[in-house]
């Protein structure tokens, strides 16, 4: 739509467009920031224009005993979840992508599946299942849970970075000699490490969170931070709640800017690989 | 029996070929992944579908009451209605998004996919606490009008279904724009050029040639936004509307009435729609992949 672009009509009708998609993106980004000024508020109510700047709910926030057994609820669930999930997605993803398995379609669905269903229909089967065998309330039974519900993200991410060069890496290596295993950790790992450190870090995100499963398995001594964000929300609205999403939004960032570091790095180092694909 | 199999240990080492022998290859990797999802996943579903039968009236009970009582399927044709009205807003506002990003150079370009992406990764919980900082009773808006002297009272922005389908559409943005950016990044801009060359107007080009090849990333977009609103939760259940979405009726079920059978029931037809619009999705998508084939 380049060429035709300099009649006068076009080009309104162009910043026409391009004025609508800033307010869109103004839409998707400005609510959420509307929390900040909450967070400094000095009141226990908002006031507009607010009536200073205070930083006594950051304060409050670092103190709270409920917050910080939460964070590190979090910490516990989240990353023997996110590694669980990494475990077995990267086994899935070389099984269906390199693998000669059956049913590969299938599978790749069942896989996936997880992601695409409401939480709240596996919420309903799980807990009642896990509290026969008294896994609800304890560590193993929500780690267990989102392991599930986070393994299709490190499925993906690794499944794309398999399609991004060819098998015959791994078949050079193994007509040399090397064993599977060998194979697997000399060609393959260093191929899609990043597509592993991604997924990763996606499930930990997703972990973080997760609020459904946790609202059905965990106890108020397990529970993570949205279960006690979603109880501050519905029972006691305070500003503490601003200043912990303030800092939680920067922990978002961060992990993210370090998933992005770990996709360049890695598209370097693999930039020679994909001149070789047929 | 001992020595034979010590014999095919040694064997595997040495001749790799035969021990992942190509026919069924790398099928035991597949053992630990299928069992967390048999036990975690298949195994629970299967148990809400056989609670949804352990009403005390009888196996279908539960299903006969949500067919017939109001209060217990109009949660699900509002879920339905509203996935809609979700859907379309977020493509008509994410397409022109989609289309910038896909145009933007450099800096621009970034500063647009982070606007994009920090929302997608940031909690739900907390997007929908921003909505209702902004719209209850005592919230920004109102502040800010009542300050200005727009008006005399407070306006009622939360609990109403305009406030809560605002809010649910900026959630799902992103679920729209990175679908959408994704098919526009493949389109070969000769393509266009050529239009342009064979006398098309912009309009045209985009009717005839740019929308069609980004039909691949509409209907993905769509249907991740409509499948993930079926299942909404957090936002409805937080901002309120007019009725409940069958996501908070399920658990409403659960946590207030302790109805079980019912709650599996109603998590059971979700299930079934959100498969149905998966397989649906998949029809589509196939069709499309053969037609753009030939």
């Amino acid at each position: 739509m380049r060429a035709n672009a300099s009649e006068p009509l076009w080009r309104i009708v162009g910043l026409g467009l391009t004025g609508f998609a800033v307010l869109v993106l103004i839409y998707l980004v400005a609510p959420t920031l509307a929390i900040v000024p909450l967070s400094l508020s000095p009141d226990p109510f908002l006031r507009f224009p607010p009536p200073g700047v205070s930083l006594r709910w950051y304060e409050a926030f670092a103190h709270s005993i409920d917050y910080q057994l939460a964070i590190l609820n979090s910490l516990k669930i989240g990353i023997p979840a996110a590694a669980l999930a990494t475990a077995c997605g990267v086994m899935a993803a070389l099984a269906v992508v390199r693998g000669a398995v059956p049913f590969r379609r299938t599978l790749a669905a069942l896989l996936i599946a997880p992601l695409i269903l409401p939480q709240i229909v596996l919420a309903i089967g799980l807990f009642p299942l896990m509290a026969k065998v008294g896994l609800v309330g304890t560590y193993p039974g929500i780690v267990l849970a989102h392991a599930v519900v986070t393994m299709p993200l490190v499925f993906i991410t690794v499944s794309a970075a398999l399609r991004t060069y060819t098998p015959s890496f791994e078949l050079a290596a193994m007509t040399l000699g090397a064993n599977p295993w060998r194979t697997f950790v000399h060609v393959t790992f260093p191929m899609i490490r990043a597509g592993i450190v991604v997924g990763f870090i996606f499930a930990l995100t997703f972990s973080f969170d997760e609020l459904i499963l946790a609202m059905f398995l965990t106890s108020p001594t397990t529970r993570t931070v949205p279960r006690l964000l979603w109880e501050q929300l519905n029972y006691q609205m305070t500003p503490i709640i601003a200043a912990a999403t303030v800092v939680l939004l920067g922990a978002t960032i961060a992990l993210l800017c370090l998933a992005a570091f770990a996709a360049t790095r890695s598209r370097h180092l693999s930039g020679g690989a994909k001149g070789v694909q047929p | 029996m001992a020595d034979a199999r010590a014999g095919t240990g040694a064997r595997t080492q040495r001749t790799p070929a035969r021990a992942w022998s190509p026919a069924r290859r790398g099928i035991w990797l597949l053992v630990p992944p299928l069992l967390l999802l048999g036990l975690f996943f298949v195994l629970p579903l299967a148990y809400v579908l056989i609670q949804s039968g352990s009403a005390p009236k009888g196996p279908f009970d539960t299903y006969v009451r949500i067919a017939r009582e109001t209060s217990l399927h109009y949660p699900l044709i509002y879920t339905f209605r509203t996935a809609a009205i979700v859907t379309v807003f977020a493509l008509v506002l994410s397409y022109p998004v989609a289309f910038l990003i896909s145009r933007a150079r450099g800096r621009w370009q970034l500063v647009a996919m982070t606007l994009v992406l920090v929302p997608f990764w940031t909690s739900a919980v907390i997007r929908s606490y921003a909505w209702l900082v902004l719209l209850q009773r005592r919230g920004i808006i109102n502040e800010a009008l009542l300050t200005l002297g727009l008006v005399d009272r407070p306006l009622r922005l939360s609990n109403t279904d305009i406030g809560t389908h605002v809010a649910m559409v900026q959630i799902m943005l992103p679920f729209m724009i990175l679908p959408l950016l994704s098919s526009m990044r493949a389109i070969d801009p000769s393509v266009l050029r050529a239009a342009a060359i064979l006398g098309a107007n912009p309009a045209r080009q985009f009717a005839h040639v740019y929308f069609p090849l980004t039909l691949p990333g509409v209907g993905a977009g769509c249907a991740l936004v409509f499948i993930s609103t079926l299942g909404f939760y957090i936002t409805p259940a937080l901002l309120g509307g007019s009725s409940t979405m069958v996501a908070v009726a399920i658990e409403q079920q659960v946590s207030r009435l302790l109805d079980w059978p019912l709650a599996s029931a109603l998590a059971t037809v979700l299930l079934v729609l959100t498969c149905l619009m998966f397989l649906l999705y998949e029809r589509l998508n196939s069709r499309l992949a053969s037609r753009g084939g030939a």
